[in-house]
């Protein structure tokens, strides 16, 4: 009985900091800033005012797409050949994956952009794409090495003691038994990119924004229009947070990339 | 074999794109140039002036290390004292329902969007400074936010951390202390707590370097309060991009993290076996 009461500290202050402002997000979201009144629309009326919204939204999706495509070509091989037995330090290999994630994300940034323009490359959505992909390559590694260590090679060789090509055996039995790692590798790429915040502006010179900026620079003016654009990040994000607990059934939030710490 | 080859050619290489930057970085934090292109000689300036205070942002610096220290230690204590005793509550409930409700709650803060996160918590501020009348934009109530705001994202991972060793642990261990006459709480720090205790440790550091590290949420809801991440974005504009004395600065604190994350890494290795 004394231990259950032991959560009532962390689930007041989780009730207090987490729950409650996403209330307020659903709430401030249908509140008109002007009166003060409930209007389900005002502010997305005057969001779809802003003339800078769909470049932004076009922006973003192409950002995100191609980060999130690049992530998964580049994390795939590294994830899967760092399962294979020939690698015999996989240890220090993930950690020196992994350690970049370390070092302050802004202060990457501010490196590579200083790297571009020693070599002299021009900064704009390439350097953008290039800047999210470094950033959250890691969040694409991490969950596939977890899930790729977890299939049961038995299967791989009874494939190919059926008659599969290891090339076959790969596509048919490999891939299709990852799919949870690669779902939550990209809704751990893809929205976070998305909505990121500074990073666009680094990369490309204050030239572009994403979602994440435009919400950032929102927030000055009106707060209730800064909440009308979460509100419908956070629709997305239920949705991605339903997919990917459908296919992780067994993770206590190990699909997030909870195997990462 | 020349499938091998390739693959290590390819693994080779995406690493060195990713540590160039940083390497780069720590190159050009022995030399005082302003701008990262020409090596002007080798010279170990940039750290003295980090500790003699001479640089051309050392006021700025010091202050802004002792905010992200005095933030990242109560964070990391607060979250660490909350995730424990929720992780310990949170394996001692039996009902399904309800741990479904606490892994569900657990998640929101690792996957929403940080700049979403950052808004909530923006509004739910306000409400508190309206319904409690504070108007003061001091260093303490900033600092308290702070710490309040970044919590709410650290203690789930010290929650995620220490409850695989508490479902790992013996509970009839505790439970034979009890029968020995051990009062609960006696129990709990003599049993439970050290059974756990690694789990602990990882998490806490955890949280201290998801909290130095954090950006979006802290710059959304401060005004005048530098930490180190926001005194990084104040330079962004700058005709140069890394002064000297930052690039020294923050080679210092790649070492650390570097370090600090083997630490670490030892136990984690552990408990996948």
């Amino acid at each position: 009985m004394f231990k259950k009461f032991m959560a009532a500290p962390y689930a007041v202050f989780m009730t207090l900091f987490v729950l409650l402002p996403l209330a307020l997000v659903l709430v401030f979201a249908f509140i008109d800033a002007s009166d003060g009144s409930f209007d389900m629309l005002a502010n997305f009326k005057e969001l779809a005012k802003e003339d800078a919204l769909g470049k932004v939204v076009k922006n973003s999706l192409v950002a995100g797409l191609s980060t999130s495509v690049i992530c998964l070509l580049l994390g795939y091989p590294i994830a899967y050949y760092l399962n294979k037995p020939e690698f015999n330090k996989k240890g220090v290999m993930i950690g020196l994956f992994l350690a970049p994630m370390w070092v302050n994300f802004l202060l990457r940034m501010m490196a590579t952009k200083a790297v571009f323009n020693v070599i002299g490359v021009k900064m704009g959505m390439g350097t953008v794409i290039f800047g999210l992909s470094y950033e959250f390559l890691p969040f694409m590694i991490m969950p596939l090495y977890t899930t790729i260590q977890k299939i049961d090679k038995c299967y791989i060789e009874g494939a190919s003691d059926l008659g599969a090509t290891p090339s076959r055996a790969f596509w048919k039995v490999t891939v299709p038994l990852s799919m949870p790692g690669i779902l939550s590798g990209l809704t751990m790429v893809m929205i976070p990119s998305i909505t990121t915040f500074a990073v666009t502006e680094i990369m490309s010179n204050g030239k572009m924004m994403l979602l994440g900026d435009f919400i950032y620079s929102l927030k000055a003016d009106s707060l209730n229009m800064a909440a009308a654009i979460s509100f419908v990040l956070l629709i997305f994000m239920a949705i991605s947070m339903v997919i990917s607990n459908k296919y992780n059934k067994d993770g206590d939030g190990a699909s997030k990339g909870g195997g990462l710490w | 074999m020349v499938r091998k080859i390739f693959v290590r050619t390819f693994i080779a290489a995406v690493l060195i794109v990713l540590y160039l930057p940083i390497v780069w970085m720590i190159v050009f934090s022995f030399t005082d140039t302003p701008s990262f292109s020409n090596w002007n000689g080798f010279t170990f300036d940039n750290y003295i002036n980090l500790f003699t205070g001479n640089g051309s942002n050392a006021d700025k610096i010091q202050e802004a290390i002792w905010n992200t220290l005095f933030v990242g230690f109560f964070v990391s204590l607060l979250s660490t004292v909350l995730g424990t005793l929720g992780a310990i509550g949170l394996h001692a409930i039996r009902s399904k329902r309800i741990k479904t409700v606490y892994n569900t709650v657990n998640q929101i803060p690792l996957i929403n969007s940080e700049i979403v996160t950052a808004i909530a918590l923006a509004l739910v501020f306000n409400l508190f400074a309206t319904t409690l009348r504070i108007t003061d934009g001091s260093w303490g109530v900033t600092a308290l936010k702070l710490i309040l705001a970044q919590t709410s994202f650290c203690a789930p991972y010290v929650l995620l951390n220490v409850l695989p060793r508490l479902q790992k642990s013996d509970n009839k261990i505790y439970e034979a202390a009890l029968d020995l006459g051990c009062t609960p709480a006696k129990a709990m720090f003599k049993v439970v707590l050290p059974d756990i205790l690694p789990g602990i440790i990882v998490g806490a550091l955890l949280a201290f370097t998801l909290s130095i590290d954090d950006f979006v949420i802290t710059k959304v809801n401060v005004t005048s309060f530098e930490t180190l991440s926001t005194l990084l974005y104040g330079l962004k504009n700058g005709k140069q991009p890394l002064p000297a004395d930052i690039r020294a600065l923050f080679t210092i604190i790649f070492f650390v993290v570097f370090s600090l994350m083997m630490v670490l890494y030892k136990p984690r290795k552990k408990t996948d076996n």
